[in-house]
């Protein structure tokens, strides 16, 4: 905790523990439908575009809507809010994750387990899973940096290989990784176009679009520490079109805020961070509305 | 079956880029040539394919690097 001695008493971080846990119980049901809808939606475009209902660049331009919104669901499964503690709600965090990142491919377990990470070592050149993205000086470099693949996960394999528990969720990814390759390389051979628009693309503008918002706004020329590693931004988007990252502070303070759950607690926690002297925290408006959030 | 696990990781990690382009890009290739060219041979695509696939893995990456 940085200069906590010059922190007044109710400021302490004790008290803004209190009041994020307070935001962190709520079951978080839009999350599931966003996540469950999308990509029910998503599976549903596959007979509707082969069978022709539908035109394939409309259905592509469908994917791609559903691609941006898969994996912020999973993100949540990945901090357990949708269980929250509950053992016996577990599969629901599994179920919504795994479910809604079929439509970008990514596997639950290795997003969950380098994501962990992120958050351990966020901005940490060496540590940082996201750091690529995140210190990419432009928009191309980010497109760039997403188009890595499997390399970037062979490196961030070797740098936590010691990590037991890390491993095992790495490497059960990685097979489901292998698993959804084979579908994508079995589907191209009997549907090549369709495979291609209403998958593979729209999974490529889903990552590059959740990379950009998600990992290189927040985190770009951010430092390392509680308090310094994510930054508030604004941005000319409506932030429902963006997610709201600009709030991916509040989230790195506190993963178990709910992500709608975040404006309100945000504007509970201003004074906190007004306290600890956090960039743009005074900027904070007192009701969190539109766009833009952050008044620069 | 260990050893299997490990030639088969190793393969895909050295060659992933090669098969990606000959199954992947030769089937869209292949795909596009059809609707557009009269007399398309398929071979001739899915050896395109598999060239962008040694391409990419001679240079590490499928497009530009950083």
């Amino acid at each position: 905790m940085e200069d906590i001695k010059n922190i007044p008493e109710e400021f302490s971080f004790e008290k803004e523990k209190e009041i994020a846990r307070s935001f962190s119980k709520r079951f978080q049901w839009e999350m599931i439908l966003i996540g469950v809808g999308q990509a029910t939606f998503w599976l549903s475009l596959w007979p509707l575009v082969i069978n022709g209902y539908i035109s394939l660049f409309f259905g592509s331009l469908i994917a791609t809507i559903c691609a941006c919104f898969a994996y912020l669901p999973s993100h949540e499964a990945q901090h357990g809010n949708y269980s929250r503690g509950n053992p016996k709600r577990r599969w629901i965090d599994s179920f919504v994750s795994h479910f809604t990142l079929i439509t970008i491919m990514f596997p639950h377990d290795l997003m969950r387990c380098t994501h962990m990470k992120h958050h351990a070592y966020t901005n940490n050149p060496e540590k940082d899973p996201d750091y690529d993205t995140a210190s990419a000086k432009s928009l191309w470099e980010v497109i760039i940096a997403t188009q890595v693949g499997i390399k970037k996960y062979e490196s961030i394999a070797e740098i936590f290989k010691n990590d037991n528990a890390f491993m095992k969720s790495f490497n059960k990814g990685v097979i489901i990784g292998m698993m959804y390759r084979v579908i994508l390389l079995t589907l191209v051979v009997m549907f090549p176009l369709e495979t291609l628009l209403l998958w593979w693309l729209p999974s490529k503008f889903g990552i590059i679009y959740l990379s950009t918002f998600f990992s290189w706004y927040p985190h770009y020329q951010a430092d390392i520490g509680r308090y310094k590693d994510t930054k508030f931004w604004s941005h000319w988007m409506p932030r429902y079109l963006n997610h709201s990252m600009q709030l991916h502070f509040v989230h790195h303070l506190h993963p178990g805020i709910g992500h709608y759950d975040e404006p309100k607690a945000i504007e509970a926690l201003k004074p906190f961070l007004i306290a600890r002297e956090v960039p743009g925290a005074e900027d904070i408006p007192e009701r969190v509305k539109y766009n833009p959030l952050i008044k620069r | 079956m260990d050893k299997f696990n490990e030639i088969l990781t190793n393969h895909i990690s050295n060659w992933n880029m090669v098969w990606f382009g000959l199954i992947f890009w030769g089937s869209v290739i292949n795909a596009i040539a059809e609707l557009y060219l009269v007399n398309n041979n398929s071979i001739f695509c899915y050896l395109f394919g598999f060239l962008l696939g040694v391409v990419a893995k001679i240079r590490g990456t499928w497009l530009w690097k950083i």
